[in-house]
């Protein structure tokens, strides 16, 4: 039984992938995807870490782009291209990770409140509602600055806030496919809670999951940007928000230094809307309610 | 011909079996709702009291933790702070403190917050509303025209301009618009101290100030708008009635304003106020940039001490205020959509 | 008035839709004419093309479509006019009743404003003018034509009911005094006495002003009892045409005789025990000396809290008992509380209060007990595309109910159940079908799939809801033969809910009718339809189409 099952399987991924493929948006943002986490991970081997040292830094302060720093200098003489790049590592990793956690949460919580109906679902659904309509940020402000510095705290912050879209989208779907008669008909052979949810329930959220998740990553970027730009990020990190922290706490925007503010804002830009890309595309490949639309 | 000519029947001509049963009574559906808004709003001042009075421990250590202080001045601010009393006793303190309008006194300003906020609350009010105001109007707009004309080139280039701002942190657009426009519009402040008096020229010289962070805030907020409008009208555009429409013979125009217009605005609208807390993050970040007088800038200057008792007020009167607004959103929602009143 | 030309004339229709840089043929070659005061019924299964005909004559059809032949509306081509010209036409000279009013009209709109809708934009066809007074008169008079209050102009669409709704778009078709009405299904949600008022409507006004009415359904009984004329459309072309008693009686094509078959007569001793299959029955096997009652409710009800917090008896205290060997029709409208019952049944809803066994034991309500109780009861669905999911391959969907009671743990054991469960479901040869996705295959088969997957647990009894309501017509008796062959060979004992009496009458040997909760009258087949003695049961009889009464005497 198992090789056509795997057959078909394989089947269904490039059938995937075909239709991903068509979507040329998703294609590109996939690209840059790929080349950004491609660098961020080879940052220590391409680069010299030495040049992030405020001590060691050769540069003399804010100097525009020139041949021996292509993206100019900051305050502190080091190269804003080499700082651009180590950025992108932080900025990833919380990114990645406060997803994780919020995705987790937020399917946990979706799962549950949907299939478990009665009070706890009831409560579920409050508890999410609340969450959803606080200003996350708001939130989010509050945990970083009541617990200490760095990026775990972020990370937990940007997770513990952002799971509630999570939550009611996997409600959502959870539901539509408890509606179907073959959840009831499961229920008359005599399968139990762990029998739907397993073989059913959540073979059927988990794609959409998974777009969800890839939207998610982007937000939690900017949310962290947002952050470290109100200065609650990790000291000693160099990220792509704290590089912006910087730069208008040391007045390089009233000094017009253009080349200190542009990679940072413009690499949150490109990856987040590589991400938002992606999920677009990938929710339209995998959400059959969207695919039927012409 | 036998038209219109018995009308004896009353009401009871139909044998149909299967009325339809009315939906909830309008009180118990207010009641119902206001309940909830008002056990959100206690969860929101239980959530501000316990973030800043239980993690980690000691708010004063975090309070105090970047500069040197005496144990002297710890126990006095313990005591000012009311926090060597049991928690249970300080909830009741700051339970009763939050009904007489009583949000705690500022630490770093020495101040009462609640007047604080007070003072501030205006001129955020004027920046979210008119931001909102003109995001609504530009966001639907754009979206009802890039869905009925899917796949079009404008539909192509105004939701890649939306999902590029979608992506935008915006305080780093507020940066870049003050660099771009360097000195055309002002960069701080909502009041310049030589605008003239009467209040034509006070008007014009606060509408001068909110340009940039109206239009930073206005960019990225429109664009989730759009694209919600965007995609609300999309579902709707499979739907039989539209058919029924155009068999009818309306025109393609009428069949879009009359029907599917009304049908997709519904969910939007209500969206447009769940997303009121997305705004209220926004204004933190770009009135910052900007050092607009209002809540975010306050929230901003209550994170450089930090001053827990200001950060603390921010939060319940924000989080509050989203909770409020989405209450309306409700109500709103039932007024405008007849097919929520039955179910 | 010199009628030159007919209402309606298609020639050598052909419609194809572009998929996939293919063309589909949708419609092929399909000729009609529709004279005034005159009625057309196009009959045929889903996918047959019928409803692509009904859309095309107002040119509704998505841009995709390709329109080749000539539509002509009193002699007017569709395809060759303008777009001003064409909306001018549209309601005014032909109006459509769409099918399943529940989204056809606009549900945030009052359905007064709606019927108006169409008076303001033609208001120079009707003798009214278009001053707000004057359409308001309007459709109040419409609304009262249909026999709706005129209180329900300012009803929303969601607070009507199905056969209020399907009356608005009755009155809504009318509203531009057209020469001719296409209705398409008009009656097919609708349960079978709102299903004959609205015929009759349908009727009474086509009679009083010379509209001329083409219907559209699946339903042949509903055709023969309604129009003069019937067309019978298979795989895009029509297959045979003439008028109705003929084409019932008589029917040529074996497509026209399979959705005749699949309509059988109540009372006809020819369809009695025995469903259109094309396989052969077996013969009724002796009965068992003193019948045991396998499934049992005593007293059983079950009661719902609406929104208002209101309690509303959905199962109001029924007794029922199914024997060995029979089968029992559980009849009732939507609403009558059958589904209910069936869920209460099988464990799937709790009782209020009352009792269910098996075998003279109580139904236990949870843990193992329940789940081996499963074992003897199970489930049939109705509609089988929806019971089965789409991910899981007919052998994952068949060994699912072996896999949670753990029968053979042995691979190989579970997979001859599963070849065995499907063999006995008739699919064969079984290992053809064990790979595939429930998508690839038919509504019939998916069906077969789903009884497999019951009879893999070897039950005693098989609870049925409407198990044919959504399959087509000609797959319906093979359905039907099939459940009967199960209790003629395996003695499986079945309880068919259904809304059908027909179906009763083709393979039931008890019928329970059922009306607002209550079983209003328990008894064999032959004294329930034939004699029936409540006043409900009466009127179900007398709410189905005559047609088929009609064509099974000779000579009509």
């Amino acid at each position: 039984m198992t090789s056509p099952v795997w057959q078909r399987r394989r089947a269904a991924a490039a059938t995937l992938w075909q239709e991903f493929s068509r979507n040329k948006g998703g294609l590109i943002g996939l690209g840059f995807l790929v080349v950004v986490v491609v660098l961020a991970a080879l940052a220590p081997v391409i680069t010299d870490e030495s040049g992030l040292d405020v001590i060691t830094a050769t540069g003399t302060p804010l100097q525009p782009p020139s041949w021996e720093y292509l993206l100019g200098t900051d305050v502190d003489g080091r190269s804003v291209l080499l700082l651009t790049f180590w950025g992108a590592r932080v900025s990833l990793l919380v990114g990645f990770a406060a997803t994780v956690l919020s995705v987790f949460i937020g399917t946990l919580v979706g799962i549950t409140a949907a299939h478990f109906g009665g009070w706890l679902s009831a409560v579920l659904l409050r508890f999410t509602d609340f969450f959803l309509v606080l200003p996350s940020l708001v939130l989010a402000i509050a945990l970083s600055s009541v617990l200490p510095k760095g990026i775990a705290t972020i990370i937990l912050a940007v997770g513990v806030t952002s799971w509630p879209a999570t939550a009611r989208l996997v409600r959502a779907q959870t539901l539509t496919i408890e509606s179907r008669p073959y959840i009831e008909r499961a229920k008359a052979l005599g399968g139990g809670h762990a029998h739907i949810v397993g073989k059913h329930v959540l073979p059927a959220v988990l794609p959409l999951v998974l777009a969800n998740t890839t939207l998610v990553v982007g937000s939690s970027i900017i949310a962290e940007s947002t952050l470290s730009f109100l200065g609650l990020g990790d000291p000693t990190a160099v990220s792509w928000g704290s590089m912006l922290q910087t730069a208008l706490g040391s007045g390089s925007v009233t000094a017009g230094a253009w080349w200190y503010l542009l990679p940072p804002g413009l690499a949150i830009v490109v990856i987040v809307l590589s991400f938002t890309l992606v999920g677009r595309a990938l929710e339209t490949v995998l959400n059959p309610r969207l695919k039927g639309d012409r | 011909m036998t038209t219109s000519t018995t009308s004896t029947t009353g009401t009871n001509t139909v044998a149909d079996l299967d009325e339809r049963r009315s939906g909830t009574s309008t009180p118990r559906f207010l009641l119902g709702k206001i309940g909830g808004a008002l056990a959100s709003l206690v969860l929101v001042v239980v959530l501000g009291f316990l973030l800043f009075r239980m993690i980690p421990g000691d708010p004063v250590a975090t309070m105090t933790r970047d500069r040197p202080t005496s144990p002297q001045q710890l126990a006095d601010l313990r005591e000012r702070l009311g926090i060597d009393k049991p928690l249970w006793q300080q909830f009741v303190d700051y339970f009763g403190g939050l009904l007489r309008g009583d949000l705690g006194e500022s630490y770093s300003f020495s101040r009462p917050v609640a007047t604080m906020i007070g003072e501030r609350l205006w001129p955020t009010i004027l920046l979210v509303g008119t931001a909102t105001v003109l995001a609504v109007i530009l966001g639907l707009w754009l979206g009802v025209r890039a869905a009925w004309r899917r796949n079009s080139t404008f539909d192509r280039v105004q939701t890649g301009i939306a999902l590029t701002l979608w992506s935008v942190p915006q305080f780093w657009l507020g940066l870049i618009l003050l660099i771009a426009t360097q000195g055309l519009f002002p960069s701080r402040g909502m009041r310049s101290p030589d605008a003239p008096e009467h209040f034509f020229g006070q008007a014009l010289d606060i509408a001068w100030h909110l340009t940039l962070p109206c239009l930073t805030l206005l960019a990225v907020i429109y664009a989730q708008y759009m694209l919600v409008m965007r995609s609300s009208l999309l579902e709707e555009m499979g739907a039989e009635y539209l058919t029924t429409a155009r068999a009818k013979g309306l025109r393609d125009d009428l069949v879009r304003r009359r029907h599917a217009v009304p049908n997709a605005l519904l969910p939007t609208v209500t969206l447009v106020f769940l997303q009121f807390g997305m705004v209220v993050s926004g204004t933190v970040t770009v009135e910052a940039v900007f050092s607009w007088p209002g809540l975010g800038q306050l929230t901003y200057q209550a994170l450089r001490g930090p001053d827990l008792p200001l950060l603390q007020g921010v939060f319940i009167v924000l989080a509050g205020s989203v909770i409020l607004m989405n209450l309306l959103a409700e109500v709103l929602y039932r007024v405008l959509d007849p097919r929520v009143r039955a179910t | 008035m010199t009628v030159t030309s007919p209402l309606l004339e298609l020639r050598d229709l052909g419609v194809s839709y572009r998929t996939g840089g293919q063309d589909v043929a949708a419609v092929k070659g399909v000729s009609l004419t529709l004279g005034a005061g005159e009625t057309l019924g196009i009959a045929g299964e889903s996918g047959s093309g019928k409803s692509t005909v009904a859309m095309s004559v107002l040119r509704l059809l998505p841009r995709s479509a390709k329109i080749t032949g000539e539509i002509l509306l009193a002699g007017e081509d569709v395809g060759g006019m303008r777009w001003g010209r064409l909306r001018a036409v549209r309601w005014s000279a032909a109006s459509i009743v769409f099918q399943g009013a529940m989204h056809a009209l606009n549900p945030v709109r009052k359905v007064g404003e709606q019927i108006a809708e169409p008076i303001r934009l033609h208001g120079e066809t009707g003798t009214a003018g278009t001053g707000a007074p004057d359409v308001r008169a309007r459709v109040e008079d419409l609304l009262k034509q249909v026999d709706l209050p005129v209180g329900k102009a300012s009803a929303y669409p969601h607070e009507l009911s199905g056969g209020q709704k399907q009356r608005v778009m009755i009155a809504m078709a009318l509203a531009c005094r057209p020469d001719l009405i296409i209705a398409d299904e008009p009656t097919t949600a609708l349960d079978v006495i709102v299903q004959a008022q609205v015929l009759d409507l349908l009727g009474d006004l086509v009679a009083e002003r010379d509209i001329g009415l083409m219907l559209i359904t699946h339903d042949l009984s509903v055709l023969a009892s309604a129009c003069r004329r019937i067309a019978v459309m298979y795989q895009g072309e029509i297959v045979e045409e003439g008028p109705s008693a003929t084409v019932m009686g008589t029917p040529r094509h074996a497509h026209t005789k399979a959705l005749a078959a699949a309509f059988p007569t109540v009372g006809d001793p020819r369809s009695r025990f025995a469903p259109a299959t094309a396989a052969p029955l077996p013969p009724e096997p002796d009965p068992p000396a003193e019948p045991s009652a396998l499934l049992s409710a005593r007293d059983l009800r079950v009661v719902f809290r609406d929104r208002g917090g209101a309690k509303v008896p959905a199962v109001d205290g029924v007794g029922l008992d199914v024997f060995e060997n029979e089968i029992v029709a559980l009849v009732g409208q939507s609403g009558s509380g059958k589904t209910t019952l069936a869920r209460t049944l099988l464990g799937l809803q709790r009782p209020t209060s009352g009792t269910v066994s098996y075998q003279g034991e109580a139904m236990p309500t949870g843990g193992a007990g329940l789940r081996a109780y499963r074992r003897r009861v199970q489930l049939v669905l109705q509609d089988p595309t929806s019971a089965l999911n789409p991910r899981h391959t007919v052998y994952e969907a068949v060994a699912e109910g072996p896999r949670i009671h753990r029968l053979g743990g042995v691979q190989g054991d579970e997979h001859s159940i599963v070849v065995a469960a499907l063999e006995a479901a008739e699919l064969r040869p079984a290992e053809t079908y064990l790979s595939r996705l429930p998508h690839e295959l038919s509504g019939g088969q998916r069906q077969r799939v789903v009884i497999a997957g019951a009879l893999a647990l070897n039950p005693s009894v098989l609870v049925a809801d409407e198990p044919v309501a959504s399959l087509d017509a000609s797959v319906r008796g093979e359905i039907l033969g099939l459940l009967l062959r199960l209790r003629r060979e395996l003695g499986l004992a079945g309880l068919v809910i259904t809304h059908d009496l027909g179906l009763a009458w083709n393979i039931a040997d008890r019928v329970a009718v059922m009306y607002r909760g209550k079983l209003v009258e328990v008894g064999t087949v032959e004294q329930v339809l034939l004699e029936p003695r409540h006043e409900y049961t009466k009127s179900l009889l007398a709410a189905l189409p005559m047609g088929t009464a009609r064509a099974a005497e000779p000579g009509v």
